[in-house]
């Protein structure tokens, strides 16, 4: 009979560790809520966006450059991600001129906009692993996941993660950053 | 019994899976252009970069001809590295060590030393800014399939060297450390002067 239990009380952890890979998919980490830093900056046109203003939403904030292999494999994924899902995304350029992210862009994502960090100090303010980074921030403006390195924004894992996080069934914050 | 059997198997696995095994490193020749390992869960690639590669690289990002040429006079070796383990492992240059074939011990340029430069020289916060972001960073806790990359700067060694890279593993860098010999590098000298360039 303990033997039973014990059979049972494995496959509960099992099938629980596999739940926890699902909702939280590989290279996304769990972060301790706080605050984001200020983003308040303009896009090649001038239009400045405020991320205050974006409060009540989640948006996913993506720090890039054109010379960075791993954003350039990646910046087609998050246009297509953004094309299906419709999820608030700001992108920023770290300290590029106009006309690299203009050649970089009409190419790799021309359905979105990116702003413009031209001396990377807002970059540096927010501290990302390296670049590229995907910084995703609750509707109460709180950081709360960051995706390391590039990442396929387009597989069924990241949009099955995406998808629940709008739909405000955060994925656990075990994994969190503090793991062994 | 069946299903404690096939349990005993799955745990057996998973296990493995997790507990990264010590795995003899499958290196490529070091002469090739870019140098691809796996030992011990990390993957690591490492590249050393001709002058020419340098100053195509900077000067497209506007930077300053005083800049690029520091930057092509100095060896620079482009380092990626993906930890594969089921636990953090420190990337942390400052420990690592770069050996010359004939037993010197060579000096690192580390970002101190380049931000002192480019005060000397007046590089505008853009070009600190990228240059820093095409740096290794200093310090970074690899969680699992985090990819890291970035160049290691040292003073051109005119020989030969090693680089003997050491990782403390765990969070609390108390789970032991793994050391990974990367031989017999080469810095490669300008292939060609560009025009009009003095012979010495």
């Amino acid at each position: 009979m303990r033997r039973a239990w014990l059979i049972v009380i494995l496959l509960a952890a099992l099938t629980a560790s596999a739940a926890v890979a699902v909702e939280l998919p590989k290279g996304m980490m769990a972060l301790t809520a706080r605050p984001a830093p200020p983003l308040r900056l303009a896009d090649m046109d001038g239009r400045v966006t405020d991320l205050s203003t974006l409060r009540g939403r989640w948006v996913l904030v993506h720090f890039w450059a054109s010379w960075c292999g791993p954003c350039r494999r990646e910046m087609p994924t998050l246009a297509s991600m953004y094309a299906r899902t419709g999820l608030t995304t700001v992108l920023v350029n770290t300290a590029e001129s106009d006309e690299e992210v203009f050649a970089f862009m009409s190419v790799a994502a021309p359905n979105m906009e990116s702003l413009m960090d031209r001396d990377g100090l807002v970059t540096e303010a927010w501290q990302p692993r390296g670049l590229p980074a995907s910084f995703l921030v609750d509707p109460a403006g709180q950081l709360r996941y960051l995706a390391l390195g590039g990442r396929d924004w387009e597989s069924a894992a990241y949009l099955a993660f995406l998808a629940a996080v709008s739909r405000g069934g955060a994925a656990p914050a075990a994994a969190a950053e503090n793991p062994r | 019994m069946r299903v404690a059997v096939i349990l005993t198997i799955l745990l057996c696995i998973l296990v493995a899976e997790v507990s990264g095994a010590a795995a003899p490193a499958d290196q490529a020749p070091a002469t090739a252009a870019r140098l691809r390992l796996t030992q011990d869960g990390l993957k690591i690639s490492v590249s050393t970069r001709t002058p020419e590669q340098v100053i195509a690289f900077y000067s497209a990002r506007g930077f300053a001809e005083s800049a690029v040429a520091e930057l092509a006079a100095a060896c620079m070796v482009t380092v990626g590295i993906r930890n594969q383990r089921d636990q953090v492992v420190w990337l942390e240059p400052a420990s690592w060590r770069l050996l010359a074939a004939d037993g010197r011990t060579l000096r690192r340029l580390d970002r101190a030393y380049w931000k002192a430069r480019w005060e000397q020289l007046g590089i505008p916060t853009a070009n600190r800014s990228t240059f820093g972001w095409t740096q290794l960073p200093e310090q970074r806790d690899l969680r699992f399939d985090e990819p890291v990359g970035g160049n290691l700067m040292l003073a051109r060694p005119g020989q030969p060297f090693d680089i003997e890279a050491r990782f403390l593993l765990g969070a609390a860098r108390d789970e032991g450390e793994i050391v990974v010999r990367i031989a017999d590098l080469q810095c490669p000298d300008r292939a060609v002067q560009a025009a009009g360039e003095p012979e010495s």
